[in-house]
């Protein structure tokens, strides 16, 4: 490094990240001894290290002067840092109380935002099925029925195994009580009530949000990011309208089919404990049950599903749609879109509750 | 006479501004690019002008008519009139090729016999020589192809206007070549209108009619390509001279 005089640094021709920190040291060597003047007229050759060195020097300190800035790296300065230095290096702390109210109402403000998002995009849904159904546009042909396939046919299979092993986990250790109290036949209006009301639609709905809302939420969001979803826009299509019918109405004819086999195995896997750790027959276990359990039991398991379902895959559409727009957005959105799913799943059971039972 | 006039625009995300006071107008039946370095707004400009993204300030009007970026009707009006081809194509990975250019006419026209449509999308494929494709997943695409795939997408509708993002980005110079002599055959056949945000000099040189340079979060020149190219001033200079050096060696 050259030096003329005292107070002058003059950098180098070559101004990379390696040479910052001799130049670096340098102009802080001088600091000390007083105000000093960083020369950039020499420097032909930088990188964004350059950059920065020259945003620090210019917004810093007043004991710093910076002259002959090459045309290159002004121009380069202005697009890539904004053509701004920051005014000073020290920012104003705040005290904890005043941090803690900031972050709180931030969080608040855009909780509260986000929510207005998901209400208006809920409606526009509503408005968007009745108009497909009015005229039957918008959505593109086909689509309702890879979705049918996709939430109906390719989810039944991992629905009966864990809706089967949760009646024999609950006829299991029902059974063990019961029989204390001599009570076994009445195993089988738990099994059937428990079946039918409460326990095959949280199933449903819990399947639906790791499995389908999951997926719905993945694909819209990289679809967002690729701009897949500008697209259609510039194509004067809907997106949600284009993404969201043909899912909804998936859902809406894929969780009755999947509510009744679920109920079906389900019962099927209390019958079985109940004819191997109790001895009741299944006939009457089923005569048992149809003295409690009737068809408005089944009705009810059918209605909390498909509302779990509709939340699922609205849920799910709107943290796919309102990703931000690089990649890593997407696996967030997509563990969001569960933890949304599930937790609207929750509140929608715990109201069905308070209409049902209170 | 000007498809596209922008009036006193401020563009940018949010509430913050990327672009600041924009004057300008695009003359139809010319391609005009736009350049500048990287993160100076091109891309924003483009959006805004696509009715992505609404105006923080200021009017841009499509014709004669205002563009009201909070109206359903006028953006239909606008998306009737333009097509759009993105950076990376940004089809839809779930539809074939063929239907991936069908989609417009599909959605727009949902009553256009199945006949007709075939012959569309037929003639655009061929446009952009992708006929053999047609079955094919973007997926299966290499990056110029999908480039021409959304190019014929965005010409099935015959759009006024064509805006398109970085056409020639990331494509060897013999693919981008041909992408630039399709552009210019079809403003010539067709008459139609590109907007072309840009950063290869080379393809400005081809196919180029009237050059806006933004920089420093504004318009900073706009004219024709001899004058942008002749300019003394040194921004100019710098940046088509050090790319043209940059290109030669």
């Amino acid at each position: 490094m050259e030096e003329n005089g005292p107070s002058v640094v003059f950098l180098p021709r070559r101004l990379r990240a390696s040479d910052i920190p001799a130049a670096f040291k340098e102009i802080q060597a001088r600091r000390e001894d007083g105000p000093v003047t960083v020369d950039f007229g020499g420097v032909e050759e930088f990188d964004s290290s350059a950059l920065a060195l020259l945003s620090y020097l210019q917004g810093c300190t007043a004991d710093v002067r910076v002259a002959n800035i090459p045309g290159m790296v002004g121009h380069s300065f202005k697009a890539f840092l904004g053509g701004t230095p920051p005014a000073a290096c020290e920012v104003a702390e705040l005290d904890l109380p005043t941090r803690v109210l900031h972050s709180f109402s931030n969080r608040f403000l855009a909780q509260m935002r986000s929510v207005s998002k998901f209400v208006a995009l809920l409606g526009d849904e509503i408005y968007y099925t009745i108009s497909f159904f009015r005229k039957r546009r918008g959505v593109y042909p086909g689509e309702i029925w890879n979705q049918l396939f996709f939430m109906g046919y390719k989810s039944y299979s991992i629905t009966c195994l864990l809706v089967f092993l949760i009646g024999v986990t609950v006829a299991l250790t029902s059974a063990a009580q019961l029989k204390l109290y001599g009570a076994d036949i009445y195993l089988a209006d738990l099994i059937g009530y428990g079946m039918l009301r409460e326990l095959v639609p949280l199933m449903v709905g819990i399947i639906l949000a790791g499995k389908v809302g999951a997926a719905v939420a993945a694909e819209l969001a990289t679809m967002t990011v690729l701009e897949e979803v500008d697209a259609l826009k510039t194509m004067g299509v809907v997106p949600e309208k284009f993404l969201m019918v043909p899912r909804l109405v998936a859902v809406t004819l894929a969780v009755p089919l999947l509510v009744a086999l679920a109920d079906f195995v389900g019962i099927g896997g209390g019958i079985l404990v109940a004819r191997f750790s109790l001895g009741i027959v299944p006939s009457a276990f089923i005569r048992e049950m149809q003295t409690t359990v009737g068809l408005g039991d089944f009705l009810i398991g059918l209605e909390k599903s498909l509302v779990f379902g509709w939340a699922v895959v609205v849920g799910s559409g709107y943290k796919g749609l309102t990703v931000g727009r690089n990649a890593g957005e997407v696996g967030r959105a997509t563990t969001e879109s569960v933890v949304l799913s599930i937790s609207l799943i929750v509140l929608i059971d715990c109201i069905f509750a308070l209409i049902l039972y209170d | 006479m000007d498809i596209i006039t922008v009036r006193d625009l401020t563009a940018g995300y949010g509430s913050f501004p990327i672009l600041k006071e924009l004057n300008f107008t695009i003359p139809a039946a010319k391609i005009t690019a736009v350049v500048g370095t990287s993160g100076c707004g091109k891309s924003t400009l483009l959006k805004t002008l696509a009715g992505l993204i609404p105006p923080l300030e200021g009017e841009v009007f499509f014709g004669p008519e205002k563009v009201d970026y909070y109206s359903e009707a006028s953006l239909a009006a606008l998306y009737r009139g333009i097509g759009v081809l993105y950076q990376d194509g940004a089809l839809l990975n779930n539809l074939s090729l063929f239907e991936n250019v069908a989609l417009p006419v599909r959605m727009r026209h949902p009553d256009m016999p199945e006949t007709v449509l075939r012959e569309m999308v037929h003639d655009r494929l061929s446009q952009v020589d992708l006929i053999e494709g047609a079955a094919k997943s973007p997926a299966e695409l290499s990056g110029g192809m999908r480039k021409r795939a959304a190019l014929a997408r965005a010409l099935v509708l015959d759009p006024e206007v064509v805006l398109c993002d970085e056409p020639s980005g990331g494509l060897d110079p013999i693919t981008s070549g041909h992408l630039d002599e399709l552009l210019l055959s079809l403003r010539k056949t067709f008459q139609m209108t590109f907007v072309v945000v840009t950063h290869e000099l080379r393809s400005i040189e081809r196919v180029a009619d009237r050059v806006l340079v933004l920089n420093g979060g504004g318009l900073y020149l706009a004219g024709g390509l001899a004058e942008i190219l002749n300019s003394d001033d040194e921004f100019i200079r710098t940046f088509f001279l050090r790319k043209v050096d940059h290109d030669d060696a």
